[in-house]
């Protein structure tokens, strides 16, 4: 037997080893087992076999005959009894050998003329007195006497089947055979050691699982046969006489209990036959059960149990056929390793049962058809790693298929979305180019309503500030004309004195003539009047030209030029520019921050904001009951430094109607407006907003109905 | 020469005024209205010349104050062209005479006041012809009491009687004819 090496040529391996073992057992066949069981007797049943004495039924009339060859007693915790009637003649000297090993307690009596002359004990609870017994089976020499009668007497019990295979041979013969025994089993466990050895490598080279569980099923397996055949001894059984009684059991419930693990597994019948998974699991735990009645001492029970749980194997077929069906092709091998070995376990059992006749190929049966199924199975195996690496090529190569697709989906797909993102980016261009157009449309829109709300609040202080000019003009006019009238006065008396010759001896006289004049005149009068109207003149020309540069400033049209300003600069030009029309509303009360910094602002628009919020503060108390003089708007502008930061905040603060938070929250609306129709466009504070967020300025409201508003506004600096 | 009062809050205007009309009128200025009434009351004012647009009241609102003690002096309203419908209220309500637009023009005010002293010279006259004819009215109904009661006398008269009626009453056409 060489090594089981995993090839592809392992069908003819297969091939050649049962072309081996065929011929070996042909040869023991050939010299064919002669069985004397019907030489045999029996007592009828009405004996209590148990209280039986020996000489007592050697000489009994009732003994029956068997007619099997091989008789079977069955099993049980009764006593048996067979006897077997030896011709002295011819029979002494050789061996009587019964060629079963599993029974438990055996004893033979030689029986000579009704006298007990040797007694045998032998079986598997006599371990320390068996020097008689030649190779593994119970054999008993029979004695050299001479006798009329010579008998020998079996009591027997065992929890196993008790089959008698007996003969009658010469030593030599008995030793011959056990010999052969000896070699085939060895052939055999040589076998199953190496199917064990072999698969261990495997299992630690390959790590698969179901090497392990084969490995134990061998074991199992060659250990079930091991204690059946008697070489229960191999293993040191017989020291210990518990165990040795029940290795068949341990070696059954194990063997048992491997094969359903491995079936499981090597089948993967959770995956192809879920049933029978469950099935299996179902004799799993009968197997165990046995196992606990083995344990506890029930041991016809449990080996009862264990028979029936072989069937387990018979499901194993049609488990095998449903996982090839499936594709699963390793399950080829395993549906020939079952069936032989089902097939050997028929005979065996048919064997034991007496249908078919004990002979050599029946007897080896058992132990060939498991040397098959282990070695088909190693196949198998084998084939199922094969499988695995198929199958994991095939998954490699699905996956990359599968990945190949999706990249082939994905390139498809990106130039989809390729395509659509442009398609959606010029749409969008387009989008945008309309977007910006309405855009522009909209802010030259925006522009010109701040151009055209600027202009009509200019329309309105024209009107106020030709009323404020008026005045310095009315009386700067005036003045100069009634100037010219006392010139003409004073020329007058100038005149007079040039004609007055200092030499002339009525200079008194003429003196007083002039004082006359005077008098007439009231010329120190005219002298102080004078004085007003030239200081009349002075302030008109002043406050003409100081209202000149507010609109000067007022109405710079920077545009969005950002210049730096003094902003108190600006706020006094919106005064200037709004007094007329403030004098109507309210009094202005300022109170100028001094050295304030210059601010980076758009100044134009910044004087449209003050005088924006200006006229509303001074609007905002023409309800409020206040005498003109009373209603006060508080200007107010200061440098505020903070941490790191600083701004010019400007605050203006009246006492008008103030306003609700409702009417607060939508003031920088447009087209909000508390006035009524046609006075407010209600753009002017939302244009505000609008200048102080391109200053980046905040804007801070607080209100209170019936008290007041104060705007602060914060430039950052 | 005529007496005017005029009132304003700019002082220069006061100034101005009355260095220009100082030498025709009698002028008299200030800039405020409790002084200004002060002045109506101890002064003869034939023109009230008052500015619209002043902290305190307005001229209009001036005019009104002033209606019910001093209604004859002619009221003049001086202003700039924005408060043209508290102008237009003014001269309907018959509270004032003109309306001066400012800036002046010296010779225009000068005949304005000119024209308003003459009217208020005129109104005084035609008040003083009603007021005399009033008086006569009263004396001619007194006379003509005397009439019916000398009528009555007079059915139950003689002759000496009737001609010393007859001399009454040529008498009393005497002096109606006056």
């Amino acid at each position: 037997m060489c090594g089981f090496a995993l090839s592809q040529h392992r069908n003819n391996r297969g091939t050649h080893f049962a072309v081996v073992v065929f011929a070996l057992l042909s040869s023991f066949s050939a010299q064919a087992q002669k069985f004397i069981g019907t030489r045999l007797e029996y007592l009828p049943e009405e004996y209590n076999m148990d209280l039986l004495e020996v000489e007592m039924v050697a000489e009994s009339e009732d003994w029956v005959s068997f007619e099997q060859l091989v008789p079977n007693l069955g099993m049980g915790s009764g006593v048996e009894w067979i006897r077997l009637t030896l011709d002295p003649m011819t029979e002494n000297g050789k061996l009587i050998e019964i060629q079963n090993a599993g029974i438990d307690d055996l004893t033979c009596f030689m029986v000579c003329d009704g006298k007990i002359i040797a007694s045998y004990p032998s079986g598997i609870m006599n371990t320390n007195d068996k020097k008689h017994q030649f190779g593994t089976y119970p054999s008993f020499p029979v004695p050299l006497v001479e006798c009329s009668k010579l008998h020998a007497l079996f009591r027997m019990q065992s929890n196993k089947p008790m089959i008698i295979p007996l003969r009658i041979t010469g030593p030599r013969k008995v030793l011959e055979d056990a010999h052969q025994r000896d070699v085939l089993f060895a052939l055999y466990a040589g076998v199953m050691l190496v199917m064990l050895l072999y698969n261990l490598f495997l299992f630690l080279s390959v790590g698969d699982r179901s090497y392990l569980e084969y490995v134990l099923f061998i074991f199992a397996v060659g250990g079930a046969q091991l204690a059946l055949n008697g070489y229960g001894f191999v293993i040191g059984a017989e020291r210990w006489p518990w165990l040795n009684l029940r290795l068949i059991h341990l070696f059954g419930v194990f063997s048992g209990l491997t094969t359903i693990l491995f079936v499981q597994n090597f089948l993967r019948l959770s995956r192809y036959v879920p049933w029978l998974h469950k099935l299996l699991n179902g004799y799993f735990l009968l197997y165990l059960i046995a196992l606990v009645l083995a344990l506890i001492g029930r041991l016809e029970l449990s080996y009862q149990l264990i028979n029936f749980c072989a069937a387990a194997s018979l499901f194993c077929i049609p488990g095998a056929i449903i996982t090839i069906r499936k594709g699963y092709s390793p399950a080829k091998y395993f549906l020939l390793a079952f069936t032989v070995f089902i097939f050997a376990v028929f005979i065996f059992v048919l064997k034991d049962s007496g249908v078919i006749p004990y002979n050599a190929w029946t007897f080896y049966a058992l132990p060939m058809g498991s040397a098959i199924e282990v070695v088909v199975l190693s196949l198998a195996l084998a084939s199922r790693i094969n499988q695995l690496k198929r199958e994991s090529v095939q998954a490699r190569e699905e996956q990359l298929r599968v990945s190949q697709l999706n990249e082939q989906i994905v390139r498809e797909q990106n130039s989809v979305l390729e395509e659509r993102v442009t398609k959606r980016t010029a749409a969008l261009e387009s989008a945008n180019s309309i977007m910006q157009n309405t855009l522009n449309d909209l802010q030259s829109a925006q522009q010109q309503l701040i151009q055209s709300e600027k202009l009509a609040s200019i329309g309105q202080l024209t009107a106020g500030i030709a009323h404020e000019l008026n005045n310095p003009i009315n009386f700067v006019a005036s003045s100069a004309q009634s100037l010219r009238r006392d010139f003409e006065d004073l020329s007058q008396i100038i005149d007079k004195m040039k004609e007055i010759d200092p030499s002339t001896p009525n200079l008194h006289e003429e003196m007083a003539k002039l004082k006359e004049i005077f008098r007439n005149l009231d010329i120190e009068f005219t002298q102080r009047e004078i004085e007003e109207l030239l200081n009349g003149i002075e302030d008109g020309t002043k406050r003409t030209s100081e209202i000149v540069k507010g609109l000067r400033i007022f109405s710079r049209m920077d545009g969005d030029n950002f210049t730096m300003a003094q902003i108190n600069e600006l706020i006094e030009s919106t005064l200037i520019v709004l007094r007329s029309n403030l004098k109507d509303y309210a009094v202005v009360e300022s109170d100028m921050g001094a050295d304030l910094p210059m601010l980076s602002c758009q100044p134009g628009r910044l004087n449209q904001v003050f005088m924006n919020i200006i006229t509303n503060a001074s609007q905002s108390m023409e309800e409020s009951g206040l005498a003109v003089e009373e209603r006060k708007v508080r200007i107010s502008s200061r440098k505020v430094d903070s941490i790191g930061q600083s701004w010019i905040e400007v605050r203006v603060k009246d006492q008008g109607v103030g306003m609700s938070e409702a009417v607060k929250a939508q003031i920088f609306d447009p087209f909000f407006t508390t006035k009524a129709v046609g006075e407010g466009t209600g753009l002017g504070l939302s244009i505000v907003m609008g200048i102080l967020r391109d200053h980046n300025a905040e804007v801070e409201v607080e209100t209170e109905e019936g008290v007041g508003t104060e705007f602060i506004i914060r430039f950052p600096l | 020469m005529i007496n005017i009062l005029y009132l304003d809050d700019e002082l220069h205007n006061l100034t101005a005024f009355r260095a220009a009309f100082r030498r025709d009128f009698h002028v008299h200025v200030t800039t405020e209205p409790t002084e200004a009434v002060r002045i109506l009351r101890e002064q003869p004012i034939e023109v009230i010349i008052s500015d619209q647009k002043m902290p305190t009241l307005s001229g209009v609102e001036f005019f009104e104050l002033i209606m019910p003690d001093f209604p004859d002096p002619v009221r003049m309203l001086l202003t700039g062209h924005a408060d043209i419908d508290a102008v237009i209220d003014a001269i309907n309500k018959g509270q004032i005479y003109k309306y001066i637009a400012k800036p002046w023009n010296e010779s225009v005010l000068r005949s304005m006041v000119n024209e308003a002293s003459m009217l208020f010279h005129e109104r005084k006259a035609v008040s003083d012809q009603g007021e005399v004819l009033l008086h006569r009215m009263q004396e001619a109904r007194a006379m003509a009491l005397r009439i019916q009661r000398a009528t009555d006398q007079a059915s139950s008269l003689d002759a000496n009687q009737v001609a010393e009626i007859n001399k009454q009453a040529s008498e009393i056409n005497r002096l109606l004819a006056d």
